[in-house]
């Protein structure tokens, strides 16, 4: 340390000034770098965890919302990766395998069965047809021909005892009787000889409708269909919602005031009704553009099919109120921040502000509300499909599946109950991970 | 108060003119016009009926028209569903079976799912509340439909031996009870849901606090404190509820057949018959818009801490 003149004067009050600014003076030494394991384990120690990894940590301990990820995931790649896995296409006709249930027996079963069939149900029931054969054989045996009086008499009698099903043994019976178990997944007769001889064939897992679709491709399209639907109604809701909600919140005053008036308006117009009929309106308009030319918004139209585009049209008109709300409330606390008065000084434009500043500071509300309108707009999607002013043939979806299944459903149960199931796990589960979502991201709102 | 509900009536007037608007320019851009069916008429006849009707008239004539015959009570002529007859007869007489489905559905929602609601947020955390939760959110994420159709499968005859309700809409009892039921399940979660977080939210309340130190009885303090103030958010639910009740039911409407308003309003739109059209639209839009009205009118009634001069904000 280096040496200093005594300037301490007995009596003095005042302090010695040197000696207090010598404390500043440090020897050259007394900084040496850390070494790489000190700076490591100084890294370690107070490693800075962001915004989004916490929530993710708070995410991951939500086993209930992790479930449904998992879940929600599953079904995506069902949806999307499935069609490439299955051999049939969703509007494909398989001739030959038309209304197969999705269970089979397999060759030799099938062969017990037509025999058991015909031992009980074949013998003395003859068809109309067969009837008259046989007796005209007999009248010709014995010399005589039938008047067409008599062939009709016969005629009648065997309709007559052909309509007395209730005697007649049903293949129900015959599988019972004797004591065939089923087997999973549908096959046509031909697609069994195909595979007995040693071709690989593809089954049937849902069964097929009564046109020979195949229903596993048509519900993975179905589910397809309505996660699109679902994620760009989201995104629409959430760009037109931000913009409206940020420009009201930011500006107040007189425009916040018409802007508000404006939402209040569309708050209160009973939705259902107006999308039923902006659906059922833009459908054919959307269509009369599509063949109207061949520019790139035809063709943009044509991929995506003009029910859809016109279900985006309803939802991104009036969806977005909610949002828009949310968004203006936060911004209205956010922009007393001195943080907004301090970029303001810096001289940022109002659309800067908003940009870089006040959004995303409410990111967390914007992820959670555009999350949640995911399983609301497919459940929205699937009515509009059910009550037939959604997607429309060739195209499906989950909730047109279920109408078209309503008129054989007691025959043909399982193909109103296979999509429907998807439908509510997948909405389900949307739901369950966006509640986790909102307690991850606003700790606050956790109850 | 006065302020207040003349701003909301003047609202709910302005919205219901909008919603004409809207429906009446949507319904013309509609391409197609009523008169096509399986023979198409001769221009000539096309003509002659769009003058009958007043159709060949600028759009802004035709919607003047409509709103001062509307004005007056006058809901115009069917055009092709049911020729010539009023469209307000066809509302009263299709309205009343939606009605009776739609009212009994909320009123069972709302007398078990309030109470069901209560009882999750008193035995918080038990198996009670658990599975109360699975069940509702379950139920909230199932379309009508699904609903409908399992209920329409298992108890109409899918499951042998289990034939208790009929299949058939016949305007009997008997055959009002599925679709209640089935359109009465989703507020009824959902009111569930709404009435635990709401009751949860008024236990941890001061006054509770000052309950039980009084030494008041636990049940007592549930049921007469945080119930009561638990109720007011509820309120609130039950306009879009009824509303929601109303166009859901198209859904059921379609599932079981009945002849009720929506599923006549699917079949006016696909039909293009342009005042059934309006005049069902402005009904059930008018209808929702006052239900919604008279429920926050009532929620400020009941809630005297709401300040109205800020009104619904």
């Amino acid at each position: 340390m280096a040496e200093h003149k005594r300037k301490k004067t007995f009596g003095s009050l005042q302090p010695d000034i040197e000696d207090i600014l010598s404390w500043n003076e440090l020897p050259g030494d007394a900084f040496e770098a850390a070494t790489t394991e000190e700076r490591e384990n100084f890294i370690q120690d107070r490693k800075s965890v962001s915004y989004w990894a916490d929530a993710w940590r708070r995410l991951r301990k939500n086993t209930v919302a992790m479930v449904a990820l998992c879940i929600v995931v599953i079904i995506a790649l069902f949806a999307f990766i499935g069609p490439m896995v299955v051999p049939y296409t969703y509007k494909q006709q398989v001739r030959g395998s038309e209304s197969l249930h999705p269970w089979h027996y397999s060759l030799e079963d099938q062969k017990r069965i037509s025999d058991y069939l015909e031992e009980h149900n074949g013998a003395g029931k003859l068809t109309p047809d067969e009837a008259v054969e046989k007796a005209r054989a007999e009248a010709a045996a014995a010399g005589k021909t039938l008047s067409r009086v008599e062939e009709a008499k016969i005629r009648a009698q065997a309709n007559v005892s052909q309509g007395q099903t209730a005697e007649e043994v049903t293949q129900a019976d015959a599988v019972k009787a004797l004591g065939i178990q089923s087997k999973p997944f549908g096959y046509s007769m031909q697609e069994l000889q195909r595979k007995a001889a040693g071709e690989d064939v593809f089954p049937h897992v849902f069964g097929t409708d009564e046109q020979g679709r195949d229903i596993m491709v048509r519900v993975m399209v179905g589910a397809r269909v309505s996660i699109i639907v679902g994620v760009c109604a989201a995104l629409l809701v959430l760009v037109i919602g931000a913009l409206y909600g940020s420009i009201s919140g930011y500006c107040g005053g007189m425009v916040d005031t018409v802007m508000q008036r404006i939402v209040e308006l569309i708050y209160s117009i009973p939705e259902m009704l107006i999308i039923l009929l902006l659906s059922a309106t833009l459908k054919p308009a959307l269509e009369q553009f599509q063949n109207s030319g061949n520019g790139p918004l035809q063709n943009l139209v044509t991929i995506l099919g003009p029910n859809i585009i016109a279900m985006f049209i309803a939802f991104g008109l009036l969806y977005w109120v909610t949002m828009s709300r949310i968004i203006r409330g936060q911004i209205l606390q956010l922009k007393q921040q001195e943080y907004v008065t301090a970029a303001r000084a810096l001289g940022a434009k109002g659309g800067r502000i908003i940009k870089r500043h006040l959004l995303p500071n409410c990111v967390g509300q914007i992820v959670t509300t555009t999350f949640l309108q995911i399983p609301s707009a497919i459940f929205l999607e699937s009515f509009l499909s059910f009550v037939g002013v959604g997607v429309s043939a060739p195209l499906t979806s989950l909730g047109s599946m279920c109408s078209e299944a309503l008129s054989g459903l007691t025959t043909y149960p399982y193909r109103l109950f296979i999509p429907a199931a998807i439908l509510s796990l997948l909405i389900l589960c949307l739901n369950l991970f966006g509640d986790g979502l909102r307690d991850a991201l606003d700790p606050r709102l956790k109850k | 108060m006065a302020k207040y509900t003349a701003k909301r009536v003047v609202m709910a007037l302005l919205t219901l003119l909008v919603v004409a608007c809207i429906t009446f320019f949507l319904m013309n851009a509609i391409p197609g016009n009523p008169w096509l069916s399986e023979k198409t008429p001769s221009q000539a006849t096309i003509d002659a009926l769009n003058a009958k009707y007043g159709l060949d008239q600028p759009l802004i004539v035709q919607l003047g028209k409509y709103l001062g015959n509307l004005l007056q009570g006058d809901f115009g002529v069917s055009i092709k569903m049911q020729k010539n007859r009023p469209v307000l007869d066809i509302i009263l007489e299709m309205f009343p079976v939606s009605a009776k489905v739609g009212i009994v559905a909320i009123c069972w929602a709302v007398v078990v799912g309030v109470p069901l609601g209560c009882l999750a947020a008193y035995k918080r955390g038990t198996w009670v509340d658990s599975l109360l939760r699975v069940v509702c959110t379950i139920g909230i994420s199932m379309p009508g439909f699904v609903v409908a159709t399992i209920l329409l499968h298992t108890l109409c005859g899918g499951i042998e031996g289990l034939k208790i309700f009929p299949t058939i809409f016949d305007g009997t009892l008997k055959s009002y009870v599925l679709p209640c039921a089935a359109l009465g399940f989703y507020p009824m979660c959902y009111l569930s849901r709404q009435t635990r977080t709401a009751m949860l939210d008024s236990i941890n309340q001061e006054y509770i606090k000052t309950a039980r130190a009084k030494g008041l009885k636990n049940k007592k303090i549930i049921f007469k404190h945080a119930l009561r103030n638990a109720l007011i958010p509820v309120i609130t639910y039950l306009g879009p509820q009824i509303a929601f009740t109303l166009c859901g039911g198209l859904v059921v409407e379609k599932v079981f057949s009945i002849p009720g308003l929506g599923r006549y309003f699917i079949q006016s739109i696909q039909n293009r018959d342009y005042p059934v059209i309006m005049g069902t639209t402005i009904f059930l839009a008018a209808f929702i818009i006052v239900m919604n009205l008279l429920v926050d009118l009532a929620y400020k009634l009941v809630d005297p801490r709401i300040n109205l001069s800020k009104g619904g904000n």
